[in-house]
């Protein structure tokens, strides 16, 4: 890895996004995890009354349903804002005319890509923040603080999370689209996830869906260090599995992005 | 020295044929290209959209790879090892491209200089150079999106040199540029060749710009090399035919029927016309000393008596033309053979 266009990636961005922050965009993204929070209490006080079955907390480790639900918004929040800046990188780059300068330049892509990720990382900590605050006025509750399992978890989700966008900027390279792909990946991760229900009420396809992609036991998780409820050898499991996963993104998605900006570099040609 | 042989490149594209068909199609963008860029010379890469200028170019750069074909460079298979030529090229577009707008003008050379691993010290040196050389220095600390057109492309050429490569590629690098950038502009890719011996590939629209430029000339069409060489020899195989302006006092249709008779003794397929009180004469045969000879026969004194000297803008307007009426007539032919 070269540290120097890491460096430079992160003040490159630093800089641009000082000068033309998106304050609309991020104001967005938290009013959906508001909205996705929201939903949740609606459905939690008004349509299931307050009632649990017990599979829930046998499944979950936990009776506490806001809590569980809102840990996963913010997860969801988190994920999002991530995937979709860092993924995005190269199209922004095509859309403003940089792309074939970069290409030229002869340096190693993963830093260029972890420039981006940390740079957006920061940026998502500080509107994951503002959300979880919102996320308390709603019945947020920390039960069971579990501070290695917090740190561990959050470095897992970075790196699983860096996974899930070189594949999903491969596709977006590709098909030249950001629209469509985004939304139908975070529309189905919202689903298969386990962000505000256990995936284990879903049919069994979308189970194994949802087992492929990493961000699944990252938020299982990131619950367990905050909202406690999951035995050791569980978590020991789940931070295994997810290391896996996110590792074999990676080291399909380096490879492919390279193909991928060839190919957009081609089509560049009309 | 660059040196490819047989470059080629074809995409593989998906046409629409509606909204739910569509079919798979070869597209030939470069055929078969052969060129070569000593260090120290300007090269000019000529021919009308659609010629495959820009995909030879992207080759060349190592951006995308070439179908078949053999590229070396100083001796190095270019094609196996494109991060070594990434080191020592660099390329140079027109239009506002290849800046990021929202930085200034100086963290966008320190932006391009960090990416090709240039060392601080050595960097901040050359970025001041490199602005002073396009003239943005007082605005080195301005955002790009600020800056006319003429100062962005200023900055390209800037960004193009930071890692001061030793073969530069200019792709319409004068677009949009006012004529006394342009002329500081050929003033400075004179002096990286003729100077700094760097080897430099243009391609431009403006034939002017060529012709004041280029050392050699390679003209391609259809993906194809048409032809090479000199200015003279592309003007030459495009002009095979002599052109004359001839004028004497006097010159009333009858001298111009004499003429006409004179010059058909000589040669016959000449091409003779009447214009403004000038005879323009298009010839195989050298004819200065006939049509000398001829105002001396009839006493008359000549006003104007010169060979006219094509421009390369001629010759690839001439040549465009006669790509087009030779396809119109393969088209023709197929369509009644077929």
């Amino acid at each position: 890895m070269e540290l120097k266009v890491l460096k430079a990636t992160i003040t490159k961005e630093f800089q641009v996004r000082l000068r033309a922050y998106p304050v609309s965009f991020m104001v967005g993204c938290i009013l959906t995890s508001f909205y996705t929070t929201f939903g949740a209490w609606l459905m939690y006080h008004y349509f299931f009354r307050g009632q649990l079955s017990e599979s829930f907390g046998s499944l979950t480790g936990t009776r506490d349903y806001m809590s569980y639900a809102i840990v996963g918004s913010l997860m969801y929040l988190f994920v999002v804002r991530t995937c979709l800046n860092v993924s995005r990188t190269l199209m922004t780059e095509l859309w403003e005319g940089t792309l074939e300068s970069l290409m030229l330049a002869p340096f190693r892509r993963v830093s260029y890509f972890l420039g981006n990720m940390l740079l957006q990382t920061i940026t998502t900590f500080g509107e994951t923040s503002i959300a979880a605050l919102i996320g308390v006025l709603f019945g947020l509750r920390i039960h069971d603080f579990n501070p290695v399992g917090f740190i561990i978890a959050v470095l897992l989700s970075l790196y699983c999370f860096f996974g899930v966008s070189l594949i999903l900027g491969c596709v977006m390279l590709y098909t030249r689209n950001t629209y469509i792909t985004q939304n139908t990946l975070f529309t189905a991760m919202f689903l298969v996830c386990g962000i505000t229900f256990p995936k284990e009420y879903l049919p069994m396809w979308l189970r194994v869906l949802g087992s492929i992609i990493p961000v699944t036991d990252c938020v299982s998780l990131m619950r367990a260090s905050l909202l406690g409820g999951f035995p050791q050898d569980q978590m020991v499991k789940l931070v295994i599995r997810a290391f896996v996963i996110g590792t074999a993104y990676i080291a399909l998605g380096m490879p492919l992005m390279k193909k991928v900006e060839i190919i957009a570099l081609e089509k560049m040609e009309g | 020295m660059i040196e490819v042989k047989n470059l080629k490149k074809t995409y593989d594209v998906k046409r629409r044929d509606g909204l739910f068909k569509s079919h798979r199609e070869t597209i030939e963008a470069v055929k078969d290209i052969s060129m070569r860029i000593d260090a120290g010379q300007i090269v000019g890469l000529l021919g009308i959209n659609g010629a495959g200028k820009t995909t030879t170019i992207k080759m060349l750069t190592t951006l995308i790879e070439p179908t078949s074909g053999t590229y070396s460079f100083d001796g190095m298979d270019a094609i196996v090892h494109p991060a070594e030529v990434k080191k020592q090229i660099n390329m140079i577009a027109g239009g506002e491209r290849m800046i990021y707008w929202r930085l200034s003008a100086y963290e966008n050379l320190w932006y391009y200089g960090q990416l090709y691993g240039i060392d601080n010290s050595v960097l901040k040196q050359r970025i001041e150079n490199l602005l002073k050389m396009v003239g943005l220095q007082d605005k080195a600390n301005l955002p790009v999106e600020t800056f006319s057109k003429g100062m962005k492309q200023r900055l390209q050429i800037a960004r193009g040199l930071i890692n001061d490569p030793k073969y530069i590629f200019l792709d319409e690098p004068t677009i949009g540029l006012d004529a006394v950038v342009t002329r500081e502009l050929h003033d400075e890719i004179k002096s990286l060749a003729k100077v700094k011996e760097k080897g430099i590939l243009l391609t431009s629209h403006y034939l002017s710009e060529v012709e004041e430029l280029c050392d050699y000339i390679y003209l391609v069409n259809n993906g194809e090399l048409i032809v090479e060489g000199t200015k003279k020899d592309l003007t030459d195989f495009v002009f095979l035919r002599n052109q004359y302006v001839f004028s004497t006092k006097g010159m009333d249709k009858n001298v111009y029927n004499g003429l006409k008779r004179h010059v058909r003794n000589v040669d016959n397929d000449a091409e003779i016309l009447f214009e403004n009180g000038k005879a323009m004469i298009t010839s195989n045969v050298e004819l200065s000393t006939i049509l000398a000879g001829f105002a001396i026969q009839e006493s008359l004194t000549i006003v104007e008596l010169h060979k006219m000297e094509p421009s390369l803008e001629q010759a690839m307007i001439k040549l465009s033309k006669d790509m087009k009426k030779e396809a119109e007539r393969e088209i023709l032919y197929k369509s009644l053979v077929g």
